[in-house]
C-alpha cells in the first residue's frame, strides 16, 4: 500500500497547532509553526511512524525541513525522537538532509538546535531568517 | 539593607498582569495572548516570558493540590500567577497549594538547577530529554528551560497554610535588553 502524505494546517487557538507536509513522492516533510500541544504523544506519534514507514518502504532521500518559530519542552521530546529516526535511516545508507530554519534575533533556538545536533549525531543545517 | 518601601515596591508594586483561580485551558489561552501581544514593545522579551509562562503555568494545571473538578476528572489546577514590570527587567511569579513532601524535590532540583552554568544546564536538558516522558524525574525539562530562557536562577519560596499544606512560589526575572 502506497504511503500517505500527512498535511496538517497548523493553528493558534487554545493550543498551537504545527503546520506538517509530509510528501512521500518528494521525500519533502516540513514541520513549522508553533507546537504546543494538549496530547504532544499523540500528535507526533503518525509523523514518527510515518517516517519509519518511509524509511523501511520507500528507501528515497528525505530533506527534512523545520520552521517552527516556537515549541514547548514536551514537544522537544518527540522532535528527538524524529530526528532519531532519520539518523538511523542515514547510518543505514539513507540520503537525509536536515535544514532547520530560525529566527536569527532567538539565540535561544540557535542554542536548542546545536543541541540536537550533539544529541543526535545529525548534521542539522542552521539557516538564520 | 533593602527598606520596607524597597520591599513593598519590590512585592505589590508594578504589576503589569495578575491572575488567580483555575488554569484550565481556556484561561492559559487569554494569558498567554496577554503576554505575546501586550507586555511589551520587544518582542524577544514577550516570547522569553511567555515561555516561561507556557512551563510553569502547566505546572499549576497539572500539579497544584488546589483543583476545580467543575471540568470533571481530576480537575485542573488552581494557583495564581503574577508579572511585575520594573525598570530593567520583568518578574514572573507563580503560586499553588502543594504538600512537603512533593515540593521538596522541586526545591532540591532549583537548587540543583541554580548551581550550573549555562553550558551544564543545556547539557542537563539534553541528559533529560533523552529520558522518557512520564519517567520519574523526566518533569524537570520545564524548570529547566525556565532557567535557561530566563537567563537567571529561579527563586522559590514556601508558606505554610492553615491546613498544614504549603503555598509554593516560584520566581524568575527576565532581563530587559
Amino acid at each position: 500500500m502506497e504511503l500517505e502524505d500527512i498535511v496538517i494546517e497548523g493553528s493558534h487557538k487554545n493550543f498551537f497547532t504545527p503546520s506538517v507536509n509530509f510528501n512521500a513522492k518528494t521525500g519533502i516533510c516540513e514541520l513549522s509553526g508553533e507546537s504546543f500541544l494538549e496530547d504532544t504523544a499523540e500528535f507526533y506519534k503518525p509523523l514518527i511512524d510515518w517516517l519509519v514507514e518511509y524509511t523501511e518502504k520507500i528507501k528515497k532521500p528525505i530533506a527534512f525541513i523545520i520552521k517552527l518559530t516556537y515549541f514547548n519542552t514536551s514537544t522537544s521530546r518527540c522532535i528527538l525522537d524524529l530526528l532519531n529516526v532519520l539518523k538511523d535511516y542515514e547510518d543505514e545508507g539513507g540520503e537525509v538532509v536536515v535544514n532547520w530554519h530560525y529566527d536569527e534575533n532567538d539565540s535561544d533556538m540557535e542554542e536548542d538546535i546545536e543541541d540536537y545536533m550533539i544529541d543526535t549525531g545529525l548534521k542539522i543545517n542552521i539557516i538564520p531568517f | 539593607m533593602e527598606s520596607a518601601k524597597e520591599t513593598k515596591h519590590r512585592t505589590t508594586d508594578n504589576i503589569a498582569i495578575s491572575y488567580t483561580g483555575v488554569f484550565d485551558n481556556e484561561i492559559l489561552s487569554v494569558l498567554a495572548k496577554e503576554i505575546e501581544g501586550t507586555l511589551s514593545s520587544d518582542d524577544k522579551v514577550n516570547k522569553k516570558v511567555f515561555k516561561i509562562f507556557i512551563e510553569l503555568a502547566q505546572n499549576i494545571s497539572l500539579y497544584s493540590l488546589e483543583r476545580d473538578v467543575t471540568s470533571g476528572g481530576d480537575g485542573m489546577g488552581v494557583g495564581t500567577m503574577i508579572i511585575r514590570n520594573f525598570d530593567t527587567y520583568y518578574e514572573f511569579s507563580t503560586g499553588n497549594k502543594t504538600t512537603k513532601e512533593n515540593i521538596i524535590p522541586v526545591m532540591e532540583k532549583c537548587d540543583n538547577i541554580n548551581s550550573m552554568s549555562r553550558e551544564k544546564l543545556r547539557e542537563y536538558r539534553r541528559l533529560q530529554r533523552n529520558m522518557p516522558a512520564g519517567q520519574k524525574g523526566g518533569g524537570n525539562i520545564g524548570l529547566i528551560q525556565v532557567a535557561l530562557t530566563a537567563s537567571n536562577p529561579i527563586e522559590y519560596a514556601l508558606v505554610k497554610c492553615e491546613d498544614g499544606n504549603y503555598f509554593y512560589i516560584v520566581s524568575v526575572r527576565i532581563n530587559k535588553d
